[in-house]
């Protein structure tokens, strides 16, 4: 499976003026949903990250649930103009967001291993310092691409 | 009384909230930082008011289904339900505005509003 294939230009916004934790959540679930549906995404997060910061350190934070309200794995990406307050492991403020929701069944546990690839890829994302260095949604899932295709060539 | 839509809501909210707590071993394998403590107490906390503001009789049956198949919610898709995969009777399916429950598995059915 592809990362770079379940991205789409639609719902990369790297140029986000949210500037609380909790507008930029709205802001990325938006993109995904509407409504109600929406809401209860929301709903979902907030709770998720009570359960623990999903801020991995170094200006990158992956938030991630699972969901009654996505019947397929759903990806937005999100970059604010000025680095947020998330709670991050490292206490460091925020700027690039991976947001991650998926149904409740998911055949093939497609969900955990499209996170756990997600985690990878921002590692290399911040070893590199290239969180900033996309500045069109296209340029964004080209970079990712690059990535993911030296990550496997690593293996 | 509250309507029928707005316990479905609850319902959803609290099926979302279980499946976090389930998650929370998964996310720690992945390298996330859970807090075992606070965090999950807070979530606990969430869950017994989500509860308390759900009528009883489909508190109980949430409950009780989610006991036996640990997803106490399935979703209605082409007539069938999506829990057990069993084809619904045709009566039923006008039913989208209000709770019910699976003839086969007995998992509460939802519809996509879409």
């Amino acid at each position: 499976m592809n990362l770079a294939s379940l991205l789409s230009r639609e719902r990369i916004n790297l140029e986000l003026k949210s500037t609380k934790k909790e507008e930029v959540l709205r802001d990325l679930v938006y993109m995904i949903k509407s409504k109600t549906d929406a809401e209860l995404i929301y709903n979902t997060l907030l709770k998720r990250e009570e359960l623990g910061s999903t801020g991995i350190g170094k200006g990158i934070a992956i938030p991630h649930c699972r969901s009654l309200a996505v019947s397929k794995l759903e990806i937005a990406v999100g970059r604010t103009l000025k680095p947020i307050n998330f709670n991050a492991i490292d206490k460091k403020p925020v700027s690039l967001f991976f947001l991650i929701i998926a149904p409740p069944q998911d055949p093939g546990n497609q969900y955990l291993i499209t996170l756990g690839k997600i985690v990878q890829i921002c590692r290399e994302l911040s070893k590199g310092n290239l969180i900033n260095k996309p500045q069109t949604p296209d340029e964004f899932i080209a970079l990712i691409n690059e990535i993911e295709k030296k990550l496997t060539k690593k293996r | 009384m509250k309507k029928e839509i707005d316990i479905m809501r609850l319902l959803k909210r609290l099926f979302d909230l279980d499946n976090l707590i389930a998650d929370k071993e998964a996310d720690k394998k992945i390298g996330f930082k859970i807090d075992e403590e606070v965090g999950l107490l807070s979530l606990k906390r969430e869950r017994a008011n989500l509860l308390k503001e759900i009528p009883k009789e489909y508190a109980d049956t949430y409950e009780r289904v989610k006991k036996r198949y640990t997803l106490a919610l399935a979703e209605v898709k082409n007539g069938f339900c999506f829990g057990c995969f069993q084809q619904l009777p045709t009566e039923m399916l006008v039913r989208s505005n209000e709770i019910v429950t699976c003839p086969n598995c007995g998992r509460i059915l939802f519809w996509r509003e879409e």
